[in-house]
């Protein structure tokens, strides 16, 4: 039978030889469970990216008043001139009154150089290894605009070959974004100009963002981004092309740093062909109002999507 | 006030104590599952100094094994708390403490979940700009905001539900009603809305078309009461072998041992014995005389020396007994092993559930030491029960009855095989409509099932686990299924099956090709596998504490009535050694 376990003492008919066996076992076990505690979090003693307690504290970038903004920036510049050994100058640049950016692209006479992607590194400081880029540009067969039937490694020495068109993708600056409104925190918005940018110092990295984009538009950092101090951008913008931190998402932003203070974006610039129309929409003498206007066909990617982009493909023929 | 802090304090602390207590299985078990999380921990780590990097995830398939798994997790959740449904609104007993362990269940299950959703993101250590009120919640926009809302809700409805429960039975006293049964049926209406914002999480995603299907939700909800069920019904075998004293064979059937086993003295019950009753039983006391009187007319009080039997397992005759003085335990043989179904001291009743139904008993009762126990036919019983405050403490404790029985895990069975027949059912569902139709949309579910361009990662993984759900639901349907041999087969074929369907199954091939037809398959790194490990062994070391903590509880071994008599014994919960019996 069982023997009554109410009221027997846990340590009952133990000598005192047992007990203090007992107790040194004891201690043995929680010693070396401490050990193994410690051991199993050794990796953390090279910690990659790890944030001050200014940036861990950082309130959102709505929410800064102009004086806090001021101290963010300056303690961004002195980050990036620690790590870069080059003093950038960090602009907190906001969207002009009366602007709406659209980008028109012409798939005509797109070549497919790549030049743009290479461009947009160079400009907006993206991680060389691993490898970020906002532009991808793929090649399709003539008549079909079926993505499934891209081709994302053909040979840009070969280019422009017979039978084949190519098209550049990056973010369509949805007037209808999906990527904000699945974002958890409000880390993305879109901006009275039509730009949808990220905060860095919010984005928690779920990226659910990239999982809702239609476009492949979003990249994740997913280690600390590397760029080559002697190709580090220094004119930078708070939303734009400052350097990001390991485990957050970045996209096209239009340029903001050259965009808002009256400049091309830096993949319109290069385009050897011209095929990259970019511009302010609700000024009717802009060159992307007259393509709108004038063209009689042009292609919103994945439009049955209804995401409305502000990105628009059109051919000359 | 004070003193119930105390009360409560004391509570978890002698509960709490009881995760250190065991056997030598018990800390083996422990020891593994604690290495276990020492290397998912060690993965982690790694993981938090590089980045996301050392996973197999990219940025054309940025959700891998963790969401997968999360995603399966949240399955469970929701299943283990349906259990509710068949005890408080079909009144079946049977299921009434696998409640307590489902619901148990669905606590480490989201535990895990949360766990899963924080390794996967990219700045942890901003994990504050979540909360809402402190961060920026895109609530009711993002329905990740929703998800953090519904999981954290349900973990605390069901924290509140199960401690709740647990704590009263630990005072010996009943439940009161409404504070639990308002939060169970929020909590059943809470379960299937976790499972469901889980599926919009990816059905509303337009640019994904194989996740952008109003069929996903209920695939959800029948896969997860597919796998959830079938987790329980093998939890609460385990459960039932750990807390059987003995194989059956060697137990020496109950005392046959020289000088135990026999049935106690008896003599007949005086008024004084009702007032010792009314010590232990203050309902008693609501009794007029006139009903004690007419109560009296053939009771008996046995006086039983340890080892003494009061009633065998299987015997059917109508008495109901109130223990008065000393301990009686509660044994049931069951699946070849005996086990302890609960302890009862003074002011405690037993046999009156097969007395008032008039069935075969379902346990032996045996003194455990020296006892006085009062012994009343099922009339004597509906007489004290139609005093209002009588009845309402006898059929609380007897809804609270520690029963694992057979026939509770075949309700679990039907549960699951309707589940899994509704599943392939919705399953067959989307494969025609993704295949007949053919349209451009169709590219993900061919890579998943055939392979696409020369790349077909999953294609074994999907069969598998058609096969699985496929060779599992023929197996429910055939009567084979009711041996438990073949049910635990059966068990391990869903949840593996659904593991892989749901998990690897929906939430890879949602991102191959990408959105702008590039291939590029995914393979979960080592780093990443163990940090999954970690995870699942966590999950189970919580499980395991929380069962540790309950069953003695629920059989009535850690109770408030025994608080000063230190030391709840070794053998108290775990496993005995045969020897003892």
């Amino acid at each position: 039978m069982p023997t009554p376990t109410f009221n027997s003492h846990e340590n009952e008919g133990q000598s005192a030889d047992g007990l203090s066996r007992r107790s040194f076992l004891r201690s043995a076990v929680a010693a070396s469970g401490l050990a193994a505690l410690a051991a199993s979090l050794a990796p953390l003693r090279h910690l990659n990216d790890f944030p001050t307690v200014d940036q861990f504290l950082q309130k959102y970038y709505k929410e800064l008043t102009p004086e806090e903004m001021a101290k963010v920036l300056k303690r961004i510049e002195d980050e990036v001139e620690r790590e870069y050994g080059l003093r950038p100058h960090v602009r907190d640049l906001k969207p002009m009154n009366g602007v709406e950016f659209v980008y028109a692209l012409n798939l005509t006479r797109c070549i497919g150089c790549r030049k743009c992607v290479h461009a947009c590194v160079a400009e907006n400081n993206q991680s060389r290894t691993p490898e970020i880029q906002y532009i991808r540009v793929v090649r399709l067969p003539h008549g079909s605009l079926d993505l499934e039937k891209a081709e994302h490694n053909y040979n840009p020495e070969m280019v422009p070959e017979e039978g084949y068109f190519y098209m550049p993708v990056q973010c369509q600056q949805c007037k209808n974004p999906p990527c904000v409104k699945v974002c958890p925190v409000h880390a993305t918005w879109q901006e009275a100009d039509g730009i949808t940018v990220i905060d860095y110092n919010w984005c928690i990295g779920c990226r659910y963002c990239a999982a809702a984009c239609p476009y492949w538009a979003r990249h994740f950092n997913f280690t600390k981004p590397s760029i080559p101090k002697e190709r580090l951008n220094p004119d930078m913008a708070y939303l734009g092309n400052r350097p990001r931190y390991q485990g957050v998402m970045e996209k096209c932003h239009f340029c903001v740093q050259r965009t808002r203070v009256g400049r091309y974006p830096a993949c319109v610039e290069v385009c050897p062909v011209g095929a990259r129309k970019f511009g302010n929409v609700l000024d009717p003498e802009s060159e992307v109002s007259y393509i709108l206007r004038t063209k009689r066909v042009f292609v919103q990617l994945k439009e049955e999507l209804g995401t409305s982009p502000r990105f628009y493909y059109y051919f000359d023929v | 006030m004070r003193q119930a802090v105390r009360n409560y304090l004391v509570f978890l602390w002698r509960s709490g104590r009881l995760a250190f207590v065991g056997d030598w299985r018990y800390y083996a078990w422990m020891g593994v599952l604690t290495v276990f999380c020492l290397l998912g921990l060690n993965a982690y780590a790694k993981q938090f100094a590089n980045g996301l990097i050392v996973t197999g995830m990219s940025d054309e398939v940025s959700w891998g094994v963790y969401i997968a798994n999360f995603t399966f997790l949240v399955g469970v959740a929701a299943a283990a708390v349906m259990m509710v449904i068949p005890v408080y609104i079909y009144n079946n007993e049977e299921l009434h403490d696998l409640v307590i362990f489902g619901e148990l269940l669905a606590v480490a299950a989201i535990l895990m979940c949360l766990a899963f959703v924080t390794v996967d993101l990219g700045r942890p250590d901003r994990f504050w700009h979540l909360i809402p009120g402190i961060g920026q919640f895109n609530f009711p926009a993002s329905m990740l905001s929703w998800d953090v809302i519904v999981l954290n809700g349900y973990l605390l409805l069901n924290v509140h539900i199960c401690g709740y429960l647990l704590y009263c039975r630990y005072r010996g006293r009943a439940p009161a009603k409404w504070f639990y049964i308002p939060f169970v049926f929020v909590a059943i209406v809470w379960a299937v809305s976790i499972h469901t914002v889980t599926a919009f999480l990816y059905v509303g995603l337009g640019g994904r078309p194989f996740w952008n299907s109003a069929i996903v939700g209920p695939r959800f909800l029948a896969s997860a009461f597919t796998a959830g069920p079938a987790l329980i019904i093998l939890a609460m075998q385990v459960v039932r072998r750990v807390t059987a004293t003995a194989p059956a064979g060697d137990a020496a059937p109950l005392g046959r041992e020289a000088g135990a086993g026999q049935r106690p003295k008896s003599r007949a019950a005086a008024l004084g014995d009702l007032d010792l009753l009314a010590r232990h039983l203050a309902e008693l006391s609501s009794v007029s005389e006139e009903v004690r009187q007419s109560v009296l007319a053939g009771a008996v009080v046995l006086e039983a020396k340890a080892g003494d039997i009061f009633l065998r397992q299987g015997e059917t005759e109508k008495l109901i007994f109130f223990v008065l003085k000393g301990r009686v335990v509660v044994k049931r043989e069951e699946g070849g092993r005996l086990r302890i179904t609960r302890s009862l001291g003074p002011g405690e009743q037993f046999g009156e559930i097969s007395a008032l139904a008039g069935t075969p008993r379902t346990g032996t009762a045996i003194a455990e030491e020296p006892a006085l126990v009062l012994s009343l036919s099922a009339d004597s019983l509906r007489k004290l029960m139609s005093v209002p405050r009588m009845n309402k403490i006898i059929r609380s404790r007897m809804s609270e009855r520690l029963l694992i029985a057979d026939r509770a895990l075949m309700t679990l069975r039907s549960i699951v095989q309707v589940s899994m027949l509704i599943n392939v059912f919705l399953l067959a569902n989307e494969v025609f409509k993704e295949f007949y139709s053919g349209n451009l949309h169709v590219a993900s579910s061919k890579y998943l099932f055939l392979g696409l361009h020369g790349h077909h990662a999953l294609v074994p993984w999907i069969w598998t686990a058609i096969v699985f759900n496929l060779a599992a639901m023929v197996l429910l349907v055939l009567p084979v299924s009711r041996s438990l041999k073949w049910l635990n087969l059966t068990c391990v074929l869903c949840i593996v099956g659904i593991w892989i369907e749901k998990g690897m199954g929906l939430v890879i091939p949602g991102f191959i090709p990408t959105p702008l037809g590039e291939m590029v398959e995914y393979r979960p790194s080592l780093n990443e596998t163990l940090v999954c490990f970690g995870i699942w062994a966590f999950g189970l070391l919580c499980y395991t504490v929380f069962l540790r903590m309950s069953v003695p509880i629920l059989q009535g071994r850690l109770a408030k009535a025994n608080e000063g008599q230190a030391g709840f014994g070794v053998s108290g919960a775990g496993p005995q050694p045969a020897a003892q019996l």
